[in-house]
């Protein structure tokens, strides 16, 4: 069975040495040698967590590189069949996922995370960026679905308190397309201080104010749903050019 | 969970490398005893390397704005340093300033400019 260090040992190896990765999995306690096809949805999220924060000590430079990598050897979430890592996990047979059938099936993944604390923020904006370049979108774009994410995540953390951040990747006639969904049931926003917001005149106490009009800057196609006591929903989409 | 962020002191500038999420509490402790260090040291400048930061959003350069403005009144300057090009291109996309702060290509750029290098 292939094991979360044998399939992240492969892709460090070369990048960095040998004593920083025993380190890096060190922090990873049992984790480290749990079998790649056995991962829940958390404990992958809580490798990359950790390995985000190593990678950016121990390989400044390359750590986006390693990381999306790092991404792809651990597999899909629930859906260890598209990993090439996964492929002896067949006959292993121990607890392969039940879902590992309906990935390929329909051509929209879908992906939802809740996102109720600071740290959330992280969570969200990584597994967004992770997204974008699985699905092919270029290093840049994958930067802004990040930012944009993080600004969404960020804007429903201070003032709806929780929401859920979803990512649908697709493809159309033009390329790959990255949706994404964030709302919440929150306070919502009244008519005058949206027109603020739009004109970059509305300062917030806690962030810059600019968070929602930055987001509409950054994207090619921006919706947004708001009302008092009916919450807030942005839906922005992202594409790469093929 | 959370790593303080230390603060190097380079002849008469104080450096600090960025390495952890930035969030209230911590940007807040960093203001703070950036100031106190400044003032401690009669620092000439401080210099915040963002060379790990892979994500700067509109927040993040609220925090980064405010520190420069505290280090500015007190007559220091701060520059920011190692900004990635995939990020500076997301915040002229998002129409966000870095105005109140310097920036410069990299830590040895920065100290140059601060006079400290030659």
């Amino acid at each position: 069975m292939r094991t979360v260090e044998d399939a992240i040992g492969a892709v460090l190896s070369g990048a960095i040495s040998a004593i920083t990765q025993r380190s890096i999995f060190n922090r990873l306690g049992g984790l480290a040698r749990t079998p790649v096809a056995q991962l829940g949805a958390t404990e992958r999220q809580t490798i990359l967590k950790e390995l985000e924060s190593s990678l950016r000590l121990f390989a400044r430079s390359s750590s986006g590189e390693l990381l999306a990598a790092c991404v792809r050897a651990l597999g899909e979430t629930g859906a260890a069949a598209s990993s090439p890592a996964s492929s002896g996990a067949v006959s292993g047979g121990a607890g392969a996922p039940a879902s590992a059938a309906a990935a390929p099936a329909s051509k929209a993944v879908r992906k939802t995370f809740a996102v109720d604390q600071e740290k959330d923020i992280a969570t969200a904006r990584l597994e967004a960026w992770s997204e974008a370049v699985r699905i092919g979108l270029s290093k840049f774009t994958a930067v802004k679905v990040a930012t944009a994410v993080s600004e969404l995540a960020r804007n429903i953390v201070f003032y709806a308190g929780k929401g859920t951040v979803e990512l649908v990747a697709s493809e159309d006639d033009r390329g790959p397309t990255l949706n994404i969904v964030a709302s919440d049931q929150g306070p919502g926003i009244e008519p005058r201080k949206l027109e603020e917001i739009w004109s970059g005149t509305y300062k917030s106490q806690r962030g810059m104010g600019k968070g929602l009009l930055a987001v509409k800057k950054l994207t090619s196609d921006f919706h947004l749903e708001t009302g008092a006591g009916k919450g807030t929903r942005v839906t922005c989409l992202f594409r790469g050019d093929r | 969970m959370d790593q303080n962020l230390a603060i190097i002191q380079i002849r008469n500038c104080l450096l600090v490398s960025i390495q952890a999420e930035l969030h209230d509490r911590l940007a807040l402790d960093l203001q703070e005893s950036l100031m106190e260090r400044v003032r401690a040291v009669d620092a000439k400048g401080v210099i915040l390397d963002v060379s790990a930061v892979e994500i700067i959003d509109s927040y993040i350069t609220r925090i980064l704005n405010d520190i420069g403005k505290s280090v500015r009144f007190m007559g220091a300057e701060c520059y920011i340093v190692g900004i990635r090009p995939a990020v500076a291109m997301t915040l002229i996309e998002m129409g966000v300033e870095l105005d109140s702060v310097s920036t410069a290509l990299n830590l040895d750029l920065a100290l140059e400019r601060l006079e400290l290098l030659q």
